[in-house]
């Protein structure tokens, strides 16, 4: 059995609006093995992407503990999140988040610009993960010449470039009509079950649910299986 | 891609914006250059090779002051002095013309050439200057603006003297700092104006630079407590001195520079702002994927460092172009023989440049820094 990659223990996270604290996540714990295909589901509002994020390291929790690859992420400082999140995570977001002003080549690029690796090392690598999602063609294409599919499959290759251990998506599926949003999650089912990745993603939708090997659902901010 | 390609990238995703900017930060560059070289020639004016050598001598009173004939001859016996003449300044109006658009200046003709050695004048013409005393000379600035040939007749309406001076054009002069003087014989205005036994100024030329001190003080000296009392000093001194009466236009001038700057870099840092603003989400993502927050500082300050820059170049160097290789005079409408774009001028445009491109870049930076990672992605949904 495969060790846990994500463990976390006793989460909190608090919200403060104005006067009020409002509850996103309330004394969480929970495991996740190294690549698994985890779906978080739940309605909104019940602390799925709260979840997400802290786990990928753009949110402190108020209390608990949450270790990923054996790190307390909430203990890092900006500086070292920010270097744990370029080598460790990779993000597929819900509306994509490509620069509109770089190539879908470019776009795949980028997380690379911060590691050492020289321009040779980076065109091998942009070109595998493009090449993963069946994009190597379309590479100097700008965002605004992709459709939103393909849009999302240079979303994936860039959250793949730096070979993270752990891929988070947000909602990946939401804006993409059903055929697209089938080949995204055929990738990211790729990428858990061949590529021995950790996939943890955020759905509303059960039938994008089903292509994970394991559903937490969440409400008002608790496990509720 | 490099980061540099990244940053370019950036700069220039709204072209319009981006190139509006730049002009913007030109046109104020080339405007607060300008103000800066006026500033300097109104303040520090040209001077040419034999102001060395130059005494100008006046009433200690007020340059308004006339000062006696009979003082030539104790100047020239003064040790040191080569040459002296009067020179008074006649101020009188040409074709009808509101304002005074040229210097006329009543002197010794026979001593132009030694006072004035930088002046070049064909030989015919000057001893035709120096024979015939309703001769005039004009500088070619002002003959090519009037269209002046010799020959021409030329007629002066005296503003502070009550005559009307009628002249014929005998040389056009030209290698002297400031082209577009008129000199005529002072007999001629001494009859017009009756003899009146007075001057304007003493201008005159010591031997050498060494005797300068010795000449100013021992004219000075001679003259204290007469009726008469006079100011000697170097012409660059007088110079100085008679850009004194402009007021404090330093003050003003350089009130209107800071105006320029000020609002330079308000305009620069709402657009950058703006520029910024619409690209929190992006920035939110770029911190997501691992870049740090000195980073997106250092992407922001680039971008706008880059097209302050950018508009320094085109505003200071389309400056620099235009006041060194234009006809500076042509385009004051004689008000200015040169405009010196000097190196501290330019490097102060640079300055104030890169001054504003960081002060552009502060507040941006402060507000990516301050917003977290999930408050930037929030702004896209």
């Amino acid at each position: 059995m495969a060790e846990n990659i994500v463990t976390i223990r006793n989460l909190s996270k608090i919200y403060r609006q104005g006067e009020i604290n409002v509850t996103a996540l309330d004394n969480i714990s929970l495991d996740i093995r190294a690549g698994e295909f985890l779906t978080l589901m739940g309605p909104s509002g019940s602390g799925k992407s709260t979840l997400l994020h802290i786990i990928a390291g753009i949110d402190r929790p108020t209390s608990g503990e949450c270790h990923v690859q054996g790190i307390d992420v909430a203990k890092l400082n900006e500086s070292q999140l920010a270097d744990w999140r370029n080598q460790n995570v990779g993000f597929v977001f819900q509306t994509f988040n490509l620069i509109p002003v770089l190539t879908a080549y470019e776009n795949v690029e980028l997380p690379l610009l911060l590691t050492r690796l020289n321009s040779k090392q980076r065109r091998h690598q942009v070109n595998t993960a493009l090449e993963l999602v069946g994009l190597a063609e379309r590479k100097t294409h700008l965002p605004r010449q992709l459709s939103g599919g393909q849009e999302q499959r240079v979303a994936i290759a860039r959250a793949l470039v730096t070979s993270p251990s752990l891929v988070v998506a947000d909602e990946p599926t939401g804006n993409l009509d059903s055929q697209s949003a089938q080949d995204v999650l055929g990738i990211l089912q790729t990428l858990s079950k061949s590529a021995g990745k950790t996939v943890i993603m955020v759905t509303h939708d059960p039938k994008a649910a089903a292509f994970g090997s394991r559903t937490i659902h969440l409400e008002k901010g608790e496990l509720s299986n | 891609m490099t980061i540099g390609t990244f940053i370019l990238k950036n700069a220039m995703r709204n072209k319009r914006r981006a190139t509006l900017s730049i002009l913007s930060v030109a046109v104020s560059l080339f405007l607060l250059v300008t103000l800066l070289v006026a500033l300097r020639e109104l303040t520090l004016p040209p001077e040419d090779i034999g102001a060395a050598l130059r005494v100008v001598v006046r009433s200690k009173i007020s340059i308004a002051n006339l000062l006696p004939a009979k003082q030539r001859p104790i100047i020239e016996r003064v040790p040191g002095v080569e040459a002296v003449s009067p020179f008074t300044w006649f101020g009188g109006t040409y074709k009808n013309e509101g304002g005074l658009t040229f210097g006329q200046f009543a002197m010794d003709a026979s001593k132009f050439r030694t006072i004035f050695g930088d002046s070049k004048m064909p030989e015919e013409q000057f001893e035709a200057f120096q024979k015939d005393m309703r001769a005039c000379i004009i500088g070619k600035l002002t003959a090519e603006k009037y269209h002046l040939k010799i020959g021409d007749r030329i007629t002066l309406v005296g503003t502070i003297y009550p005559v009307t001076l009628e002249f014929n054009l005998a040389g056009i002069y030209s290698g002297t700092i400031d082209d577009r003087n008129m000199f005529f014989h002072h007999k001629y205005f001494d009859e017009a104006m009756g003899d009146m036994g007075q001057v304007g100024m003493w201008w005159l030329k010591v031997r050498s630079a060494e005797d300068m001190p010795q000449v100013i003080t021992t004219i000075n000296n001679t003259f204290a407590n007469s009726s008469a009392e006079v100011r000697a000093e170097t012409e660059r001194a007088f110079q100085l001195s008679f850009t004194s009466m402009w007021g404090n236009i330093k003050l003003f001038v350089g009130a209107i520079c800071t105006v320029v700057v000020f609002t330079l870099i308000l305009v620069s840092a709402s657009t950058m702002s703006m520029s910024i603003r619409e690209r929190f989400r992006e920035l939110a993502v770029l911190k997501a994927l691992g870049f740090r927050r000195r980073e997106l500082f250092a992407f922001i300050l680039a971008e706008s460092f880059a097209l302050a820059m950018f508009g320094a170049l085109i505003g200071v160097g389309g400056a620099y172009l235009l006041y060194t290789f234009g006809s500076v005079s042509k385009m004051t409408n004689g008000i200015f023989i040169t405009l010196e774009v000097t190196p501290k001028i330019i490097g102060t445009a640079i300055t104030v440049a890169a001054g504003l491109g960081i002060a552009a870049s502060i507040m941006p930076s402060i507000s990516v820094a301050k917003t977290s990672v999930v408050e930037g992605l929030k702004t896209l949904d």
